[in-house]
């Protein structure tokens, strides 16, 4: 696949605040994938996304949508994306039925059979108010808007983000018919067990910087992690990568080829321990 | 259009229409008939701030729309409630003299000067307001206090001039139709500065509304 092919392409972003940089941003969307976008609070996942949709303007870099930059071809590229924030109710007086007569308005390619079949599958009422649903349903909605005029890509910022665990599974369940019905999604979030069920890759932002980009697979399968009752053991301490205090003493995360050389007792973490014990490290 | 259907359906703050009803005050024997026009200043200010608060610029930013479009259908819309309100304020004037007269202690008579000064009012405001706005829409406050600020330095001096400046006194702040050719051109000079003034805001918050963070 050639790279300005991709759904998405970012290059060098970059944004520069006071407090905060986004440091040269590389990556590619993989068409059809989800894609796990990870990182503490503050890290810049939300920098990132806006400075994607040209909400903020970026320092440097380039985003390309499927070759197409926004700067020359905003309308037409956001015919074909969604973008779903979490916690971001639109006119929370105003009937659903009312934002959808002028939402749809601006999408030649507006399906009100599928908007139906969402409002249906997700049960919402068109009579009610934004004010009235769940964070939950507000999602929801958000996501049968874009998904009715057709977005091909959806750029998710925490959408399950102070959700219950059921209605996150709720919302993972449709993120995973969504890929299989060919939808893209970059699934912004720092709650990395959402991932772990419905991610294909993962980008991990640590302070305004990407360090990883892989397949989630391999990701996870480049770490280990060994639980140290008396304390990391001196001979393996120049490889730990980041520890965590627990009630029986330590867990110590290492790259799978240490674990292997040092020969210890080590099982594979999951996105969330990884998470951690590198923001720790790095903390 | 879709936009200005937007604005008018999801944006447009519903004490707007209440704000329309204010230019019937001008039936009111003494009082400063510029005011009714400060009063629909007032109705965009609070659909700026509702704008806010029901982060229309977030949904709007994702729409196929521009910033420039973004910009002219919000200063679209609070043209065309100027319009509805000069327009109702034009029907009170010719109302008017069904009181018995259009004699006003409180500054100008009833009379097409009554519109010439409210252009000149939402004129001001415009340029003020929007350009300041556009620079943080986080920030609606600053802009309107200084906005109202100089729509109401404005509107104390035109009172003043009734009485101060003999060509107001003697040839505007008279009962229509005297010097008719008189008010006419003061109301197309108006209506001028009005459009300049617009265009001029429109402008510049197209251009500031283009380099600014939207934090949404």
């Amino acid at each position: 696949m050639a790279k300005n092919d991709a759904p998405l392409s970012v290059r060098g972003l970059c944004k520069k605040y006071p407090a905060f940089t986004l440091d040269s941003v590389t990556f590619d969307l993989t068409p059809g994938a989800i894609t796990g976008f990870i990182g503490r609070n503050g890290a810049g996942k939300t920098t990132t996304l806006n400075a994607i949709l040209s909400f903020i303007k970026p320092d440097g870099g380039e985003v390309l949508f499927s070759g197409l930059s926004m700067a020359d071809h905003a309308a037409e590229i956001k015919q074909k994306i969604g973008f779903v924030s979490a916690g971001m109710a639109y006119y929370t007086g105003k009937k659903l039925k009312t934002i959808t007569d002028v939402t749809r308005a601006f999408y030649p390619a507006w399906d009100g059979a599928a908007y139906q079949k969402y409002m249906g599958r997700f049960g919402l009422d068109e009579s009610k108010t934004p004010a009235s649903l769940s964070n939950g349903m507000k999602i929801k909605y958000a996501l049968a808007l874009a998904l009715s005029h057709g977005a091909e890509l959806m750029l998710l910022d925490e959408p399950t983000s102070g959700l219950d665990p059921v209605s996150r599974e709720e919302l993972i369940e449709i993120f995973l018919a969504l890929k299989d019905e060919g939808k893209t999604i970059l699934f912004s979030t720092h709650i990395t067990s959402d991932l772990d069920k419905c991610a294909d890759r993962i980008l991990f932002l640590q302070k305004g910087r990407l360090t990883a980009d892989s397949a989630l697979n391999d990701f996870i399968g480049a770490y280990r992690l060994a639980s140290c009752a008396g304390g990391v053991p001196e001979a393996a301490a120049p490889c730990v990568l980041g520890t965590c205090r627990t009630k029986d003493g330590c867990t110590a995360l290492f790259k799978q080829a240490d674990a292997e050389r040092l020969s210890l007792d080590c099982r594979q973490p999951d996105l969330e321990e990884i998470m951690v014990h590198l923001e720790k490290e790095g903390a | 259009m879709n936009l200005l259907k937007k604005e008018f359906r999801l944006c447009m703050h519903p004490i707007a229409p209440m704000m329309l009803c204010l230019s019937a005050l001008i039936l009111v024997p003494a009082y400063p008939y510029a005011i009714t026009c400060f009063y629909m200043t007032l109705a965009i200010f609070f659909t700026c701030l509702s704008s806010r608060e029901n982060h229309d610029a977030a949904y709007t930013a994702c729409l196929p729309v521009s910033r420039r479009d973004m910009v002219r259908s919000r200063m679209g819309l609070a043209c065309i409630l100027e319009g509805v309100q000069l327009l109702a304020c034009l029907g009170f004037v010719f109302l008017r003299p069904l009181t018995g007269s259009t004699e006003n202690s409180a500054g100008m008579d009833a009379n097409l000067a009554v519109i010439a000064e409210g252009l000149i009012v939402f004129g001001l405001f415009n340029a003020l307001f929007f350009p300041r706005w556009y620079k943080d829409i986080t920030k609606v406050g600053l802009p309107f206090i200084i906005a109202g600020a100089a729509v109401f330095l404005y509107i104390t001096l035109s009172i003043v001039s009734t009485y101060a400046v003999p060509f107001v006194r003697d040839v505007l702040d008279t009962p229509d139709p005297e010097h008719l050719t008189e008010k006419l051109i003061f109301l197309a000079c108006a209506g001028a500065l009005y459009a300049a003034l617009t265009l001029l805001s429109f402008r510049l918050s197209v251009r500031r509304f283009e380099q600014v963070d939207l934090q949404l």
